[in-house]
């Protein structure tokens, strides 16, 4: 695949349709986790009204030079890992800069953010930041290896490792879909997916319910827009990547935001019905149910 | 040519003159007994010349002017020469040595000494068994008359037990004569050797008995008490004498005999050689005295030649070469080291620490230790291979194996106390030397290296002392007095000025080697510029190290790959030795180094079969008596070459030896030393291929060894709390995944170790450097210690992050390559379940490196810190260095990678890579690097000039104005979040790490010490037990022969 200069416009169009679509999907999955608990809910357009308060905000404070890199680092990862990814089967206007790697090259842009952003807020020098990144880099260390795993057996399943290749061997009707050809491995990246949305039970690493912990503690104004607008932006990158190896990617937009809000809302659907775990907890839920799933994908591909 | 009676004659007659000389006449009788043992020397001098340079030949001397059996004859040949040479040289040094005491007790004592020279002399001239028998009662007599000069009170008691044990075997022996005349009606050697001794009546008892006799002189265990309490108790100077004369005479004498007993005795003396060996090396473990060490080596040395000469069915001509080699090398270094112990006050082994302050006392110290050890460049090197060449051949592999570990054992406690003596704290007084002692100590030295040169000369090899590499490393021995700046110059120039010189002889693969080696190495040496002083040692040992690495990659055959191996070992042990605290490190490192040395070379013994020189290459092509053997071979340089690179199980000596080196070593023995092991993984493999043993495939127990490695070493790296044993645990993880590419056994397989040899070079060094500076200015390396640092240190900062950014393998930087080509590679995997373990290692990474980072710069900053300063200049610039081909690698992996594919293509032509303009393609995927970096640094650079932008009025606040519910804290000790850093982590996967390992070397080496103290209690000091422990000996050699 080759780079032309018209990639760049169409790149930035994916990038406003998905940050705008993650917001409002973002604010409509809390609304729907409120309504399970029988409580009102934000409107749909909080996080775009959030966003703009930040960047109004007067006061800006840093700790130094990597505390202010922090951000950047997050949404760079966020924006790299969409961009590097095709969003739209069959489209040349929405396969975005894909041509400069493949799924492996995903799968490790992933950790670019997260490590950005956990070297920003250690600067900040609140022991609360380091307690979240602990938290979070223990647990994800297990989440990601059925996720690992279930990439892995894919790729030996359709013997390329190039995204645009395995989303085109899914096409031609849903039971040729991974999710039917090699369930097991859909299982355990569907697992491991619980374990990366911060969501419960998997979200005592931000723990954003009672006390501030986790990088965002210390982070305020644009610092925190910037986060913010990953944090739309990112969970949608994510289930990009798993609507294309597992649920056959989408070759439209309706499609795409069908199905992505479909894989958004099983964490969701998990989240509210079960509790939190610790983070020694989880690491052991992963290491039991989910990891062994992966294993077996890879045994029996 | 001078008679080589006049030996004796000599001796005999100024024993005399110094009868008729006045009491008082002091001087002149010291100068009378100099004069007569130079002479004695200038005799053998002109014999062994005669013999080795002019080819003379060995010359019969018949006493009474008529043959035996009617006289006695004496033999002067090649080994009498240099047997007398060796006795005489020992004699007049001792003598020298002793001046003072001598001089005091007068005529008498040099009288004995004479006569002991003389009689040890004899003992090597002579054929005569009658005649021996004489010659070791003379030795009796004077022995304990030497005794005595010692001042211990316990010489005399030792003496005194001494005598009693002697009569003992003196009955033996004499019975064993009177009978052997009996039978053959001869007395002389040869005459009862061609008269077929043991097929007469009686004769094999008479001969037993006469055997066991002057084995018994070699001091076997158990019955060897005695010679312990005089090698203990005795003056210095005559346990030289003791052990390295008499030693040498006795073993000759049993030589000699056993030409009576013939091809029988052989195994015999075998036996009791080996189990000698072992139980004297177990025994001498647990010892603290350092003369009673130094006497069961003596012991053990002894052993290990008498076990030679039982060997000779099969060395044949060789048994000279290799029997001398090991009994010189023995003699040498022992003679010099009891001379050593004279000039040490305490005697303790820890009171050898007085040495340090004399670098040359010192110097000579380490080479009697080397050559002890069988180290190169000495004669016990050389001989340790031939021997283990011959013994693989005939398949006598568990006698191979008894002495490789016994040879291990050794080594443990001679370099144990090589530790002691550089490492304890030295006692305040001053050591005295006076200029004979020095005299005699020196010449030992001097003959060492001497006796080094001849052995490689005669080996038919390249003479290890004619290497340029070693020439270079060792020239800096001489250059000690310039200051370290100037050799750390001229060290960078050999270095590069060798890869200029050398560099179109490597094939693309042996080139990345040499690039690291050499330039790498020279490019961590300008961290070196930041020492200041001479640095007495660190450059004879870190040149001494990459010259063994030089000498290595240009090896081709296998006796150059295992000197170079054995180099390099040496050369990496002292300079971890130079570490404060590295002591145990340093001795767990040489030994497990050591342990896979000998199992290289037994590997190499086994795949030669005999072959005097054995090309690495053939190891893919071997011969018919070979080829059965090859998984064993394959096995045995697997784990040799694993013991390097820190494969589990044999991982525990890592952490302590890197994270305890100074600041500049750290990376030479981590990014450096390490790829030693993985360049030999590649040469086997390369060669060997895949093997399989009892059905298993070796390369697949590799992949699952690798996949351990990398798990247990990343998780071991989180929960450290120093900063460089975290990076070492990290080293073995990262060992453990280049081992997993090449156990793959496919092109990329190959191609990801080889880019992980790289990396790792890069960034491993750039981290301990940065670590090693920032411990350096904070004097501490506990990181819980530490915080903050990004605002004090900032220049040690960047390339920490730079490093963890590419060993986690996060795009943009180089670390993805390597993780991108393993997907590729392990797409064609045979085993599936080694994966998911080094799946599993994969994020492990991030939580250490977090941890690295975080806790030590990032946080809150400590009191204690606030004025400490940026690292040094010459620390900052190669990590800069570092940090500039950490980016161009990452880039344009293909200058480095490019022509290793096409080269791997020779030996698996599918499955390279396509290198099409900045893109690289597999069958499987694809990754351009030049795209991802631009992609990355566009999107990056736009978003931090939207970030200046919209918040260009931040302010910059104090370090503590943080939210803290509700508080405003100002103790950075307890706001900074570092120690038990992955607490959740360790509760749910603690149970991986408990020390298993560590426990199972700790017991291993426990039990031997417990085998050794239970051991020792058998010499219970009363020279009753000590006659039993001889007639114990008798029976239960008797026994164990089957009777005669």
């Amino acid at each position: 695949m080759q780079f032309e200069w018209m990639k760049i416009p169409y790149a930035l169009l994916t990038l406003f349709i998905v940050v705008n679509f993650g917001m409002l999907l973002g604010a409509f999955i809390q609304k729907i986790g409120a309504r399970v608990g029988r409580r009102h809910g934000i409107p749909v357009w909080q996080n775009h009204i959030d966003l703009i308060k930040n960047y109004g905000l007067r006061s800006s404070i840093t700790h130094g030079t990597m505390f202010y890199l922090g951000p950047v680092f997050r949404l760079s990862g966020g924006v790299g890992l969409l961009l590097f990814v095709p969003t739209i089967h069959g489209s040349e206007m929405f396969s975005n800069l894909s041509f400069a790697g493949d799924l492996i090259l995903a799968l490790y842009f992933v950790f670019f953010g997260a490590l950005g952003m956990a070297l920003g807020a250690g600067e900040s020098g609140h022991p609360h930041a380091a307690i979240g990144v602990t938290r979070g880099l223990s647990q994800m260390s297990m989440a990601e290896l059925p996720f690992a795993l279930a990439t892995f057996s894919i790729a030996l399943q359709y013997q390329t490792l190039s995204i645009t290749d395995i989303v085109a061997a899914q096409q031609g009707g849903m039971l040729n879909w991974t999710l039917f050809t090699n369930p097991l491995a859909v299982a355990a990246a569907m697992l491991s997916f619980l374990g990366s949305m911060m969501r419960p039970p998997f979200d005592v690493v931000l723990a954003p319910q009672e006390i501030p912990i986790g990088p965002p503690t210390e982070y305020h104004s644009s610092y925190l827009a910037l986060m913010q607008t990953n944090r739309a932006l990112f969970p949608i990158a994510k289930i990009v990547i798993y609507m294309n190896l597992f649920f056959g990617g989408a070759a439209s937009w309706p499609v795409f935001f069908f199905k992505v809000f479909l894989i958004y809302l099983w964490s969701a659907f998990v989240g509210v019905v079960f509790p939190r775990f610790r983070v020694e907890q989880s690491i052991r839920w992963f290491l039991v149910w989910a990891v062994p799933l992966g294993v077996l994908s890879i045994l029996l591909v | 040519m001078v008679s080589a009676l006049y030996l004796i004659a000599a001796a005999l007659a100024a024993a005399f003159l110094l009868g008729l000389l006045k009491e008082q006449w002091r001087g002149a009788a010291y100068a009378v007994t100099l004069a007569a043992l130079a002479f004695m020397i200038w005799v053998s001098a002109g014999w062994l010349w005669a013999f080795a340079l002019e080819g003379a030949a060995p010359v019969e001397i018949f006493t009474a002017g008529a043959e035996p059996p009617f006289a006695i004859n004496l033999r002067m040949g090649l080994a009498e020469a240099a047997l007398t040479l060796l006795i005489n040289l020992t004699g007049l040094l001792s003598a020298l040595y002793l001046k003072d005491a001598l001089s005091r007790l007068g005529r008498r004592a040099l009288a004995v000494l004479l006569i002991a020279i003389m009689a040890l002399c004899g003992i090597v001239l002579t054929r005569d068994v009658f005649n021996l028998f004489v010659f070791f009662e003379l030795i009796v007599i004077a022995t304990g008359g030497l005794v005595l000069l010692s001042d211990d009170d316990h010489a005399l008691a030792a003496g005194f037990k001494y005598l009693i044990v002697s009569q003992v075997i003196s009955v033996f022996l004499l019975v064993g004569i009177i009978f052997a005349y009996h039978a053959t009606g001869t007395l002389n050697i040869d005459g009862m050797a061609g008269a077929s001794l043991g097929l007469k009546t009686g004769g094999a008892l008479a001969f037993f008995l006469m055997f066991i006799a002057v084995v018994a002189e070699l001091k076997p265990f158990p019955a060897n008490g005695w010679a312990l309490d005089i090698y203990e108790s005795a003056h210095p100077a005559f346990s030289a004498i003791f052990s390295a004369a008499t030693g040498a005479a006795a073993l000759y004498a049993v030589d000699k005999l056993l030409l009576i007993g013939g091809a029988d005795w052989l195994p015999v003396a075998t036996g009791i050689g080996l189990v000698t060996f072992v139980a004297a090396n177990i025994l001498a473990l647990p010892q603290t005295n350092d003369r009673r060490l130094l006497g069961y080596s003596s012991i053990a040395q002894t052993g290990l030649v008498l076990a030679v000469l039982g060997q000779r069915d099969i060395l044949g001509d060789a048994t000279p070469y290799i029997a001398f080699g090991l009994l010189a090398s023995h003699a040498v270094a022992k003679a010099g080291l009891y001379w050593l112990s004279g000039l040490v006050a305490g005697r303790a082994l820890a009171d050898w620490a007085a040495l340090r302050n004399r670098p040359l006392l010192l110097f000579a110290f380490v080479t009697f230790i080397c050559m002890l050890a069988g180290l190169p460049p000495f004669p016990g090197f050389y001989a340790k291979w031939e021997l283990a060449r011959f013994l693989a051949a005939e398949g006598r592999l568990a006698l191979l194996a008894l002495i490789l570990f016994g040879a291990l054992v050794e080594a443990g406690y001679l370099f144990r106390w090589l530790g002691y003596l550089i490492k304890r704290e030295a006692p305040a007084a001053e050591t005295a030397c006076t200029p004979h002692q020095a005299t005699a100590v020196f010449a030992a030295v001097i003959a060492g290296w001497a006796l080094g040169f001849v052995w490689g000369d005669l080996s038919g090899r390249n003479n290890l002392l004619l290497v340029l590499p070693l020439l270079f490393a060792l020239a800096f021995l001489l250059l000690e007095w310039l200051p370290a700046w100037t050799k750390n110059t001229l060290a960078i120039a050999g270095m590069v000025g060798w890869f200029v010189l050398t560099w179109t002889e490597y094939d693309p693969l042996r080139l990345i080697f040499a690039v690291i080696f050499l330039i790498g190495g020279a490019i961590t040496l300008l961290a070196s510029y930041a020492a200041h002083g001479r640095r007495i040692g660190f450059y004879p040992s870190a040149m001494l190290m990459y010259a063994g690495m030089a000498m290595l990659i240009r090896a081709t055959d296998s006796f150059d790959f295992f000197a170079a191996w054995e180099l390099l070992t040496v050369g990496s042990y002292f300079l971890i030795l130079r570490g404060k605290h590295s002591e145990p490190h340093a001795l767990s490192y040489i030994l497990f180094s050591l342990g896979g040395a000998f199992l290289i070379l037994a590997g190499f013994a086994l795949a030669a079969q005999g072959a005097p020189h054995f090309d690495i290459a053939s190891l893919g092509q071997l011969g018919q008596p070979a080829q059965p053997l090859a998984p064993w071979i394959f096995l045995l340089l697997a784990i040799g070459f694993m013991t390097k690179t820190a494969a589990i199980g044999v991982h525990i000596w890592l952490p302590g030896a890197h994270a305890e080196a100074e600041t500049d070593v750290s990376p030479m023995v981590s990014g450096i030393l390490l790829k030693a092991g993985l360049f030999g993984l590649f040469l086997l493999l390369m060669t060997m291929g895949r093997q399989r043993l009892y059905g298993i495939e070796l390369t697949h127990a590799l992949l699952w060894i690798a996949a351990l490695t990398a798990l247990l070493g990343n998780l071991m790296a989180i929960f450290q709390e120093d900063a460089k044993r975290l990076l070492a645990y990290s080293s073995i993880g990262q060992m453990g995944y280049a081992l997993f590419g090449l156990a793959l056994m496919n092109h990329l397989g190959w191609l990801m170790a080889l880019m992980f040899v790289i990396n790792h070079y890069i960034y491993k060094a750039m981290l301990f450097l940065s670590i090693g500076g920032v411990a350096k200015r904070t004097g501490t390396r506990e990181m819980y210690r530490m915080g903050g640092l990004i605002r004090m240190m900032p220049l040690s900062f960047i390339p920490v992050l730079i490093g963890i950014i590419a060993v986690s393998g996060v795009p943009p930087l180089s670390g993805f390559g390597g993780r991108w080509i393993f997907y590729n590679a392990i797409m064609t995997a045979e085993l599936r379940l080694p994966l998911v373990v080094i799946f599993l290692a994969g994020p492990i990474a991030f939580l250490y490196l977090f941890r690295l980072i975080h806790t030590i710069f990032l946080g809150q900053l400590k009191d204690e810190f606030r004025r400490v300063r940026e690292a040094p200049f010459w620390i900052v610039l190669p990590q800069m260095i570092y940090v500039v081909l950490l980016l161009v690698f990452a880039v344009v992996p293909g200058l480095a990678l490019r022509h290793v594919d096409a080269y791997l293509n020779r030996f698996f032509p599918e499955g390279g890579l396509g290198w099409t303009g900045p893109a690289i393609t597999s069958s499987y995927g694809y990754w351009n690097p030049i795209a991802i970096m631009i992609v990355v640094g566009v999107i990056f650079a736009t978003l931090l000039a939207w970030l200046l932008f919209v918040n260009r009025r931040a302010q910059k606040v104090r370090q503590f104005n943080i939210v803290f519910a509700a508080e405003r804290p100002f103790r950075p000790e307890t706001t900074h979040y570092a120690w038990n850093f992955f607490a959740p982590y360790r509760k749910a996967m603690g149970f991986l790490v408990q020390p298993f390992v560590t426990r199972f070397w700790e017991t291993l080496t426990d039990l031997l010490h417990t085998a050794g103290d239970l051991a020792r209690r058998l010499y219970d000091g009363n020279g009753q037990s000590y006659a039993f422990h001889f007639l114990a000996f008798v029976v239960a050699v008797f026994l164990l022969r089957g009777g005669v």
